[in-house]
Parts: structure tokens; sequence; C-alpha cells
């Protein structure tokens, strides 16, 4: 974690000498989606667009033993429409979990279940005015559960309302992103599960060269056993760095590094909440538009 | 009990499909309003005029004719549309009725080619 602040600050050095030698005027203007790590920006792409990307988020270490887990998303999307983006595709899981409590044992990859997104461009950002906001949704179906690794049918509902504001011309962006994530769960011993997620994130993001950006975000997230936002069980910051470099006008990729540096589990008097969340998530992207 | 869970899938599903219907007037350009056409032409590898203007709050069609022999892509992140023009041919991007403002485009594949849209 300090290795990767450390590089992403010496990187910064670098290209900010670089960019002072550049007009950020000159640039041309940048979609702000995927300029902010786990925080997603208000970008809908461009009417007729299409974009396959391959984005895997892995979360590593609980309490105790060995945990690592990884979901990717197969995903195809497109922007039929000036204020709408649609997106669907399949998810793949892999798990290596061994002596973690209340984990069984397992190694496995595995197909997961499929999603969809729908985006709806609210606010649009002009000349005139910095800040633009977008409305998500995005029904998720999975059979495998995301943290154990077990057979499951689990129904997610993420909701975020993304936005963000550009502070300088082409160089300087702040994201928010507002999150509830509803999900109900059948367990292999017939239980129905219901959960859900509540928080939003702060980030921001420097563009260092017109095809970089460099960031940090924090995110603040809520656990509850229900989904009508009762039954608390505990919360947890997460903070790291983020990087976006484009390739070619057509292709780029994005990564992101979260560690959890604060956290409680209801009843448990450890720090860090290490039963809901994770000590580090990692997410990288691959995307390529056509 | 997997019942359930069918329940909840349909009435989230449900819930989804009333937002994003409520959503779809406001989807789409108004195409019952006349739009605006401006002309643009590319030639020697730039735009002519490199500065066009359009009415606010009114949809526009901005038309490309492309004079070079080779393909040109008018892309624009802000006025989030992109279109290929063939060469020696024209081709017609719409545009949603837009705020007063400056919206800058771009050829995407000639990094030196660019223009922008003055709306007033």
């Amino acid at each position: 974690m300090r290795a990767l602040a450390l590089a992403a600050f010496g990187a910064l050095v670098i290209f900010q000498g670089q960019a002072r030698a550049d007009d950020a005027s000159s640039w041309r203007e940048i979609e702000t989606k995927y300029i902010f790590g786990f925080t997603t920006g208000s970008g809908i792409g461009l009417e007729g667009e299409k974009e396959f990307t391959v984005e895997s988020i892995g979360r590593f270490g609980k309490r105790d033993g060995h945990y690592a887990a990884s979901e990717t998303k197969y995903e195809f999307e497109f922007t039929p429409s000036q204020f709408i983006q649609i997106e669907f595709g399949a998810l793949g899981s892999t798990h290596n979990i061994s002596g973690v409590t209340d984990l069984d044992d397992r190694r496995q990859v595995a197909l997961a279940g499929a999603f969809a997104e729908f985006r709806y461009l609210a606010i649009e950002r002009t000349s005139n005015n910095p800040l633009a906001v977008t409305l998500a949704v995005e029904p998720t179906i999975r059979r495998i559960d995301e943290t154990g690794g077990e057979r499951i049918r689990n129904f997610e509902l993420e909701t975020v309302i993304n936005a963000d504001l550009e502070l300088l011309r082409n160089r300087l962006y702040a994201g928010f992103n507002l999150l509830y994530e509803p999900e109900v769960t059948k367990t292999p011993a017939g239980e129905t599960e219901r959960e859900s997620k509540f928080g939003g994130s702060a980030a921001l993001s420097v563009r260092v060269a017109p095809n970089v950006v460099l960031g940090g975000e924090v995110w603040y997230l809520r656990h509850y056993d229900a989904i009508s936002l009762t039954n608390f069980t505990g919360d947890a910051v997460m903070l790291g760095p983020t990087l976006y470099v484009q390739f070619t006008p057509k292709m780029f990729m994005t990564a992101a590094w979260n560690a959890q540096v604060w956290g409680r589990e209801i009843g448990n008097p450890l720090s860090l909440n290490l039963a809901e969340f994770q000590r580090n998530r990692a997410k990288l992207k691959f995307a390529y538009e056509f | 009990m997997p019942e359930q869970i069918g329940t909840t899938t349909m009435k989230a599903i449900a819930i989804a499909s009333v937002a994003l219907g409520l959503m779809g007037p406001l989807a789409t350009p108004s195409r019952a309003q006349q739009a605006t056409e401006v002309q643009l032409t590319y030639a020697k590898g730039q735009f002519q005029p490199a500065e066009i203007s359009a009415p606010a709050d009114k949809p526009i069609a901005i038309r490309v004719k492309n004079l070079d022999a080779k393909a040109m892509e008018f892309e624009s992140k802000s006025l989030r549309v992109e279109k290929v023009v063939a060469a020696g041919s024209e081709g017609v991007v719409n545009v949603r009725p837009l705020k007063p403002g400056r919206y800058e485009f771009y050829d995407d594949f000639n990094e030196k080619a660019r223009g922008a849209l003055v709306v007033q």
C-alpha cells in the first residue's frame, strides 16, 4: 500500500513536470466515468458508441487465514441516446480461501452470474456549469456468493448517484458517489437473507498528461442485515490511489487500490470491519470502444 | 424461499422499469421542434469554419461535408455524439437542444482538427 502510494506520488511529480509544459486548455475533453477508481463519474459515452470492457475487482484479507477473491465483469455497453447508457454482461469469480473463520476453505473458478446497468444523465456539464450528475441502477443475479464462493441464489440492486465537478478545465476533477445496494440471498441451507449497503465516496483526480489521470478516493460504507437500512452491523472507511490511462482514442485502462483504514463490527471490539468488508480491494479495467 | 426471491426480483425489476420509463421522455432530443441546420466543411484536415454557432434550446443538425480523400470522425464529448463521414461525402449529426455555452468538437482520426459550436 505504502509502495503504491509512493509510486503514485512519484508518477504525479514526474507527470506534473511534463504537464506544466503543456497547455491543458488545448487538450481534448475527457470522459469522466472511469477516472475516479471505484468511484464512478457521470459520463455516459457518446450517442451510438459501443464498448467492450473487462473489469476485475479483487478482495484480499480477512481477520485470519488466507483470503483472496475476485469478480470479473465481461461487459458490453452502448449509448442509444444523448442521455441514456445501457450495459450488460456476465460475471466470473475466483475464490482462494483457507483458514478463515466462518468461511469454508475453497479454491474455485466459476461463472458467477449476470448483470445489467441503466444510466441516465440527469444534469449535464456545460462550459458554464461544471457539475454533472448521472443516476444508475444495476440489477445483478449471482449463483456464487461474492464473499464465500458457495452456491447460492442472490439478487442485488445497486442504485448509485454519480456526480462530478470539473474544478480546473481539462485538469482537475472531483467525483462523488452515493450508494444504496439492497440484496436478497437464498443460502444452501434454504434460508433467505436480506442485507444492504449504504455509503458514499469522494475522489479527486488530476489529469497530469492528456492521456493520464492520477488521483485518490475515500469510501465510507455501512452494512445492514436488512434491506430497509435497519439492523446496522458495521461500517468501514476505504482509502487509496487511482489511475486512468488512455492508450489510444478507442482504448483505455483504469486501476485503483483501496485499503481499509478504519472500521468496526458491532459486537466485536477489534479494529476494522473484516466480516462484511476486506482489508484491501483492487480494481483493474480494460476497455475498447468501437 | 425461491418464491420470496422471485417476488423481490420482480418488484425490483418493476421499480427499475418504471424509473426508466419515467426517464424515457427526457431521454431523447425533441423531434417535434424544427432542428436548426448548421453547415460545416472538413477540408485539408481542418474544420471550416473552426467555430460555428446555433441558438440555445433548439435541436441542432450539423451537416458535415468531408471534402478530403480519407474518412473523418466528427466527435465531441460535450455534445456526446460521434459520426464517421466517408471521404468525399457528407453526414448529419443530430444534437439535442443545448444550453448556452461552448461545445468543442474534433476529428477523432486527426489530432489537429479542432472546432467549437457556440450556443447562445
